[in-house]
């Protein structure tokens, strides 16, 4: 019956290419008691568990291009970018293609809110929308969209400091240095009204 | 850049982390700051989530104090710093006390918030919320899952998926409201401006709905069958996920009832040829896993057709999902997916090296006579280019091969010889190949000369230790029996010479062998003189070894009837391993008088040489044939198994040894019943034998046990009912020809009482007055039931019970109960050889397929299918099944020869047998089915 379930995606990891991670999360039902889920068993465990895991995985990984493959009894996808790369673990007998759906999700949200590609700096440096980005997909195991647009969309970015003029010359800038300048425009209209 | 953002950009860079507790402080201080600075305090968060992401945790009182500083922070107006925030509280409620708390500042957001962060709200809200306070959020979640915001109504159907396990009664309470969320087709509203992406609705809400709708509904049949009638047809369902989850569903209902394969049948077609890539994958996953009966042939082909399609698309994934289910019925129905050959043929240069090594395993599966060569030839070209986990598969599909195709022994032991001398590879790799030449010479006895030969020439230069010896070993057994003897003996006298003390001592236990098996004196004499040069090594070891064969064969020499030296060096039998690691273990935890009492390893099981390989043989056979389960197939995670167990590869899994302790099992537990103890030894168990359905009330199997005068029959009886206890279970059993039986009830043993969920054993023995009995038995189960009192677990006072009997099937001793499967090399050669002859004709006029048949001869003569014969042809209309074995008592020989053939009046057999012993051969032939 487990394959019912709506829980199918077992970890997403981000290794570096040393293979020590930039960011893991296990995943594990919230309300499930311990041990009442044992009999599939999660992958989730103590921090040296995951650790050796992950190093397991990245050696077994690491420089060959197979985007897919069977890893410990699980189906794991990933796909290597220059300097790190992005693992998606998920159930043996899962759809293969429903796990693709969820992983190409977290890799083309992440292609779009890191403007300048995926690489180990930018994501550091925006860890908090890549966090936030990987929340949007998949929640406790549950395949939450699978739409990178809609991914993209709903993680906000870092508030902007007070009042600071940030006028970039792409098209996007362009168009926000117009909004600003037209509220500018109408504040100092009404004032002057 | 400011010194602020450089250091940041330092950090980040860098990959070192603020330490936790600075981050802590500095957490604290900032979320208590007035007026919050919302872009430092989201950069903090980061920081935490980064920690929490790495595995740092906190105590729980400092995260129970971050967890209440964070949650100040719903204050704050600014959409994207509170988002973060949920991020935190959904991290932190795991490691933090008294989450509850900040339940009531949630659910006003989730009210009130925006549509931004409603999602983010709900999704945490499922985190603080526990069994006691669920059913509050009740009417938010209803009205977050009727909302026409597709992120707002997937969160909410998420969360109550989530809190299923401890509020259920809560969900079901907005069950209505879920299942239109299955059929409404949300969309984003247009928000100008609002974002730089064009969210574009995938209505993924439908999935989350039909996984929920699922859980609630999934104790009533019915009401699965609805759902999956509404959801079927039309356009009902736009989200793929959804489709998947129905195909799921349908799956499901066949589980539990494979009946209603006619109404979905149609559906099932459709999904085949769905425009979604997954929906086609799981619905061919699905019908192929169906028993075969079950489905219809056009229906399996169409979805073997749909896999052929998808291993030719570009996307990797898909094609390896496709391979993989290929792979999966390669194993049990290889003639099947035979249209794939080409395909799969082209996969074998895919750039995934997984998917080439399922294509190949595939292939060498569903391969003939015809292609096999030149499949191996290919293989030959690349299997210096890959890595060994795969070479290791490959060997391994290559060795069962030979099992199938013993004629095409030939290539399989070039491919084999040439990758062994001129490959590279690990140890695990090469030992892999020379098992796989030691299959060739055990059970392909005309290839056992050049493997030798061969396998002395690569003993020459081998590096591994290990595998010198067990080659020496294997010279040592096979070597003294082949027309050439002396040859063997330099090849391992070079050992002698230029080896270390571990193979030097290998080395003389083979050479002694020569010795004693071969009535030649010059060899004879010349091993002597190198035994005694020997006897000069500088290892005391090789010395002793050495000295101790020297007086063996003086000995010989001076009594040459004397049998004591020749059992030592050539055993003829062998224990069973299995039963004998029980044994000893169980000696060593007894422990009784301190070990003064010696080991009784009499009471093992001993094997012969013959037996030992019919095991093996079936062994190897049921692992070519190796049903599909979860987690057992044979795929490149096999070498991931080999990683971790290093050396330990070819292990017997816990199921198979299982299946070799049955036998010792029985024979401890019948041995401790006094009233069998007169009866000597157990001869032969049967397996067990199904005399329920497995759904009725009282569960019940037997198994046969034969002694050498008697008949135990052993009845497992398993009490499903939950408040029902069975008092003095007893089994009467009848046979079926009446007072005239050979056979003579002497005991039965009852179960005094079985509690529910109990599984016990009731036994009836009988005296036999024959060597061979057959008979069927006629059997009832008798037995007082009593309620039992819920609170006590024990039976209410003064209920008397009542009496009740419960017929069950009925329980042949066969032929088949009388003898073990024997292997052996050339079939033909042995029928030959025997004397009597029995023959007799059936015309089975059920609807049966062969394979069918096949089984059922095989199970019920408890012969060794040899030859491969034990598969047959899905497209031939006749099959000849040739099976070997061996009397249990008399050590008799019979072989049989089945010849079939379909008709549409039904399946006519003729069968042939041939065995040492009349009795047994008349009484095997004319009880085959």
């Amino acid at each position: 019956m487990s394959q019912l379930s709506l829980y199918c995606v077992d970890a997403v990891l981000l290794l570096d290419n040393a293979g020590k991670r930039i960011y893991s999360k296990y995943y594990s039902a919230p309300h499930q008691e311990q041990g009442s889920a044992g009999a599939t068993g999660t992958l989730a465990g103590s921090l040296n568990q995951e650790l050796e895991y992950e190093t397991r995985l990245f050696k077994k990984t690491q420089k060959q291009n197979f985007e897919i493959l069977i890893f410990e009894e699980r189906l794991v996808l990933y796909k290597e970018y220059v300097d790190m790369s992005v693992y998606l673990v998920g159930p043996l007998e899962e759809n293969e293609l429903v796990l693709q759906q969820a992983f190409s999700a977290i890799k083309d949200s992440l292609e779009l809110i890191l403007a300048t590609g995926i690489d180990k700096k930018n994501i550091l440096e925006h860890f908090d929308m890549v966090a936030l980005a990987i929340d949007e997909t998949i929640d406790d195991g549950v395949i939450l969209e699978t739409d990178p647009a809609t991914i993209a969309s709903r993680v906000t970015k870092p508030p902007s400091k007070e009042a600071q003029i940030n006028i970039e010359l792409s098209e996007k800038g362009l168009l926000s240095a117009w909004g600003f300048a037209k509220s500018k425009l109408a504040e100092r209209l009404q004032q002057g009204l | 850049m400011s010194t602020h953002t450089y250091k940041k950009f330092e950090e980040a860079v860098s990959g070192v982390l603020p330490d936790k507790m600075t981050v802590y402080q500095e957490c604290l201080n900032a979320f208590n700051e007035s007026p919050v600075n919302a872009k430092r305090c989201r950069t903090l968060i980061s920081r935490l989530l980064q920690l929490l992401a790495q595995g740092e945790t906190f105590p729980k009182t400092e995260a129970t104090a971050l967890f209440f500083a964070v949650s100040k922070l719903f204050q704050h107006p600014n959409d994207s710093l509170r988002q973060i925030v949920y991020l935190a509280i959904k991290e932190l409620s795991v490691i933090s006390d008294d989450v509850l708390m900040a339940t009531s500042s949630i659910m006003k957001d989730v009210q009130n918030g925006s549509d931004a962060i409603k999602p983010n709200a709900i999704r945490s809200l499922t985190r603080v919320l526990d069994e006691t306070t669920a059913f509050s959020a009740e009417r938010l979640f209803k009205s977050a899952v009727v909302s026409k915001h597709p992120s707002i109504s997937s969160a909410a159907l998420v969360s109550s998926y989530h809190l299923l396990p401890v509020a259920e009664a809560t969900v079901k309470r907005y069950i209505s409201e879920t299942q239109e969320a299955v059929s409404d087709l949300k969309t984003y509203p247009y928000v100008s401006g609002a974002s730089d992406y064009y969210p574009n609705s995938t209505y993924i809400s439908q999935y989350h709905a039909l996984g929920l709708l699922y859980m609630l509904r999934n104790s009533d049949k019915i009401a699965l069958m609805k759902i999956v009638q509404q959801y079927s047809g039309g356009n009902v369902l736009k989200n793929q996920l959804a489709q998947v989850q129905l195909v799921k569903f349908v799956g499901n209902l066949l589980q539990r009832d494979p009946n209603v394969i006619s109404q979905f049948a149609p559906l099932l077609s459709g999904w085949l040829t769905s425009k979604h890539e997954s929906v086609q994958l799981e619905s061919a996953k699905l019908i192929t896993s169906l028993p075969d009966r079950n489905v219809s042939p056009d229906l399996v082909a169409a979805a073997i057709q749909t896999l052929q399609g998808l291993l030719t698309v570009p996307r990797v994934t898909t094609r390896f999902a496709a391979v993989r289910v290929l792979n999966r019925i390669s194993m049990v129905a290889p003639q099947k997916i035979v249209v794939c050959n080409p395909e799969l043929e082209s996969l074998i240069n895919d750039s995934n090296r997984n998917i080439s090594t399922y294509a190949i395993t595939t292939l060498l599966k569903t391969g003939t006579s015809n292609n096999i060569s030149s499949l191996i030839k290919t293989i030959t070209k690349f299997i210096h280019d890959i890595s060994d986990d795969f070479k290791i598969i490959i060997v391994d599909a290559i060795r069962t091969m030979a099992f199938k195709f013993p004629e095409e022994w030939k290539s399989i032991f070039d491919f084999l010889i040439n990758t062994l001398k001129h490959g590279d590879g690990g140890f695990i790799f090469k030992n892999g190949i020379v098992e796989a030449l030691f299959d060739l010479v055990e059970f392909v006895p005309q290839s056992k000369e050049t493997v030798l030969e061969n396998l002395c020439d690569f003993i020459e230069d081998c590096e591994y230790n290990e595998i010198l010896v067990r080659v020496l070993h294997l010279l040592g057994k096979e070597g003294p029996t082949t027309k050439n003897p002396s040859l063997y003996v330099r090849h391992i006298y070079n050992r002698v010479v230029l080896e270390n003390s571990i193979i030097r001592s290998a080395a003389v236990v083979a050479l002694s062998k020569f010795a004693m098996v071969k009535n030649d004196p010059v060899l004879l004499n010349s091993i002597e003189s190198l035994l005694r040069r020997i006897r000069n090594d500088p290892d005391d070891e090789v010395r002793d070894r050495a000295t101790i064969a020297l007086e063996f064969i003086e000995f010989s020499k001076s009594q040459p009837e004397a049998e004591v030296p020749q059992e030592l060096i050539n055993l003829t039998y062998s224990y069973d391993l299995g039963a004998l690691e029980s044994k000893l273990t169980h000696y060593m935890a007894s422990n009784q008088d301190s070990f003064r009492t010696p080991f009784d390893s009499s009471s093992v099981q001993k094997l012969t040489e013959e037996e030992r390989k019919a095991t093996e043989y079936k062994k190897r056979q049921e692992q070519f044939s190796a049903k599909l389960s979860p987690g057992k197939e044979s795929t490149p995670s096999r070498s991931t198994d080999a990683d971790k167990a290093n050396g330990n590869y070819s292990g017997p899994t816990m199921e198979e040894h299982g299946e070799d302790l049955r036998a010792t099992r029985y024979a401890e537990e019948l041995s401790s019943i006094d009233e069998f103890a007169e009866f000597g030894a157990i001869v032969n168990s049967s397996k067990d034998v199904p005399l329920t359905e497995t759904e009725a009330e009282f569960v019940v199997s037997g198994v046969k046990h034969i002694y050498n005068s008697h008949v135990v029959l052993q009845f497992n009886i398993t009490n499903t009912l939950s408040d029902v206890a069975l008092d003095n279970v007893s089994v009467a059993s009848t046979p079926e020809v009446g007072e005239t039986s050979p056979l003579n009830e002497l005991l039965t043993i009852p179960i005094d009482r079985l509690a529910p969920s109990e599984t016990a054993a009731c036994y009836v023995a009988f005296s036999k007055s024959e060597s061979i009995v057959t008979e069927g038995f006629l059997n009832t189960l008798y037995f007082t039931t009593r309620e039992l009192d819920p609170a006590t677990g024990e039976p209410f006072e003064g209920d008397e019970g009542f009496q009740d009997e419960y017929e069950i099937d009925s329980l042949f001793i066969t032929a088949g109960d009388y003898i073990k499967g024997a292997f052996v090399g050339n079939f033909s050669a042995s029928y030959d050889e025997l004397a009597h002859s029995e023959v007799a004709v059936y015309n089975i006029k059920e609807d049966n397929s062969l394979q069918e048949i096949i089984d059922k001869i095989i199970a019920n003569t408890n012969c060794l299918p040899l030859e491969n014969s034990q598969f047959a042809t899905l497209d031939s209309n006749s099959h000849t099944l040739k099976v070997f074995g061996k009397g249990i008592t008399g050590g008799a020989r019979i072989g049989l020869v089945v010849r079939m053939i379909k008709s549409s009046k039904g399946i006519a057999l003729k069968a042939e047998g041939k065995s040492d012993d009349a009795e047994l051969c008349s009484d095997v032939v004319n009880e085959l089915v």
